[in-house]
């Protein structure tokens, strides 16, 4: 009961932060590959969506193995002050990474829905490549990319296996209402894990919903 | 007004195109596939892999020897797709306004009246008609005040009723809006009544290239197939002392058009009719309702798929007449016989 507040507030503010960090690349990789047709596209489509189908603790432990500082980066890390396992950076970092390819995939295929001889058009009519893309490409793949933005927010905020390898499942600090659900069930605190099971519904349900309203409201002006 | 020389690697073939154009308004003409709408997009600097020289009015827009190969957005060039691809998140007004640009002549006023676009404007792509689509990608396309207009077969989406609804706007565009266009197509009767000057194109090679009236001729028909049924009469109008209206389309040839307030003697216009709404017969045609009664000579039997049959026959001007296969056979008619073609006065439809 005591500290719901902040963690709620947490595990939304870890969400947000983590889909927020994935967005820009995401969107660039997302276009970048409904538009690339070269060799070796089928290789990198298989990179972006590994984290999708590997168990998130073998990610984690992946993660541990990098950030840890026995590897360069951690050492780099080290040197400049920047400690990240076990702390609320390592929470937005596992849940950003296991977010990337549900936003990626959901992106893509809104890209994939733009008809590139739009693009052209747009091109004949004066605007150059970054500026069509910001007046068509985007505008017209918008329900791609609000679908994979929430799937991705959905994604880090139930994101577990590999959060807890790699940033503990610490109260007050690293721990996120998915992992302190688990955290009451082993407590033998039933009765509050049922608690934040309901209100990770809650949340789950009002997004998803939002999204649902807005995309149709939206839609029936293009259609309408 | 353009000059151009092209290599483009297609997928069957290159395409290769030389031609040098100094009418206002020019017909790219040829079968499906044979590179028409490639040469447009080259020309649009759609196609990286175009190579060669083009030049339209006095800027080289293409030097490959130079080094020079402007961008799709430098090139002012107004591109009007088949499918119109109108942008559908915006207004019929952003349509028409998207290329619109501080510091560079835009002409949206101009474009909105010409194509009759004011009661359109509020609405979205999704709810126009396919002609109204049409009439919009226009006007964007001229409203940026472009060198040249691009226009890959404008009419091609639209059934016959559009398609006459449409031509007229074009054919206003052409005289009034005072830019010069390029216009693909494979309908011999759209090209006939559009462009000045011709070129077919036949596996990405120039086949023909010079005045319309030349390229356009039989030769034309035999390549391109047998599209464009649509039998597109030029000629001047007359009101002879007994009442009534005639087109004059040759020496000789006078056609009974229907009466129009509007139609004043002597004026150049423009009328279509269907193949399939000229009637044949092999035996002079005598008390029939039908005013128009013409004699000819079969010159030409193709087949036009379902069964039917397009016979071209020469009353004066080389006449579509669009019959089944097994009315030809019970007439027995062949090429070279004498037949005689009515056409309601009420099937000829006035263009402009």
């Amino acid at each position: 009961m005591e500290g719901e507040p902040s963690l709620i507030l947490f595990s939304l503010a870890v969400a947000a932060l983590a889909t927020a960090l994935i967005l820009p690349l995401g969107v660039a990789v997302a276009y970048g590959l409904s538009r690339w047709q070269g060799a070796g596209k089928g290789l990198v489509e298989t990179l972006v969506s590994l984290p999708l189908v590997l168990p998130p603790t073998a990610v984690g432990l992946v993660l541990l193995e990098v950030l840890s500082r026995g590897s360069p980066l951690g050492r780099a890390l080290d040197a400049l002050g920047v400690e990240v396992v076990f702390t609320p950076k390592a929470v937005v970092l596992a849940s950003a990474i296991m977010a990337f390819p549900l936003l990626v995939r959901a992106a893509r295929s809104g890209f994939e829905e733009v008809d590139p001889r739009l693009v052209a058009v747009a091109r004949t009519l004066g605007d150059s490549r970054t500026r069509a893309f910001f007046r068509v490409t985007l505008p017209l793949a918008w329900r791609g990319l609000l679908t994979g933005t929430l799937l991705a927010f959905s994604r880090a905020l139930g994101e577990f296996g590999a959060t807890v390898l790699v940033a503990g499942n610490i109260p007050g600090r690293t721990q996120t209402l998915a992992l302190a659900i688990f955290h009451r069930t082993q407590l033998g605190q039933d009765a509050e894990a049922f608690r934040l099971a309901g209100i990770a519904t809650l949340i789950a349900f009002v997004a998803i919903y939002a999204t649902e309203l807005l995309s149709r409201r939206r839609g029936a002006r293009a259609r309408a | 007004m353009m000059e151009l020389s092209l290599t483009l690697p297609l997928a069957r073939f290159p395409l290769q195109v030389e031609a040098r154009f100094t009418s206002a308004s020019v017909a790219v003409m040829g079968r499906s596939g044979s590179g028409k709408t490639s040469l447009l997009e080259a020309l649009a600097g759609l196609r990286r892999g175009a190579r060669g020289r083009l030049v339209v009015g006095e800027r080289v827009l293409l030097d490959s020897e130079a080094g020079i190969n402007a961008s799709p957005e430098a090139r002012h060039m107004g591109y009007v797709p088949q499918d119109s691809l109108l942008f559908p998140h915006l207004s019929a007004r952003e349509n028409v306004r998207f290329g619109v640009r501080k510091g560079r002549p835009s002409r949206v006023d101009e474009a909105v009246a010409l194509l009759e676009l004011e009661p359109l404007l509020h609405r979205y792509p999704a709810t126009l008609s396919g002609g109204e689509r049409q009439r919009v990608a226009l006007a964007r396309a001229l409203a940026t005040a472009p060198a040249l207009l691009l226009l890959d077969e404008p009419l091609a989406a639209l059934d016959v009723a559009l398609k006459e609804r449409v031509l007229p706007y074009l054919l206003r565009v052409r005289d009034e809006a005072h830019v010069p266009m390029l216009y693909v197509t494979h309908q011999l009767g759209e090209a006939r009544v559009l462009a000045q000057e011709a070129l077919l194109l036949e596996e990405g090679r120039v086949r023909a290239v010079g005045p319309a009236d030349t390229v356009l001729g039989a030769a034309a028909r035999g390549m391109l197939g047998l599209e464009g049924e649509e039998n597109i009469l030029e000629g001047v109008l007359e009101r002879p002392s007994e009442g009534g209206v005639r087109l004059r389309v040759a020496e000789g040839l006078s056609l009974w058009v229907p009466e129009g307030p509007e139609l004043v003697a002597g004026a150049r216009v423009a009328y279509a009719v269907l193949a399939e709404d000229v009637l044949l017969s092999v035996a002079p045609l005598t008390g029939i309702s039908a005013r128009n009664v013409l004699r000819g000579t079969v010159r030409r039997v193709e087949e036009a798929g379902v069964g039917d049959r397009v016979l071209t026959v020469d009353v004066g001007v080389p006449l579509a007449v669009r019959v089944t296969g097994a009315a030809v056979r019970e007439l027995g008619v062949a090429l070279g016989h004498t037949v005689f073609l009515a056409v309601k006065t009420s099937a000829c439809r006035r263009l402009r």
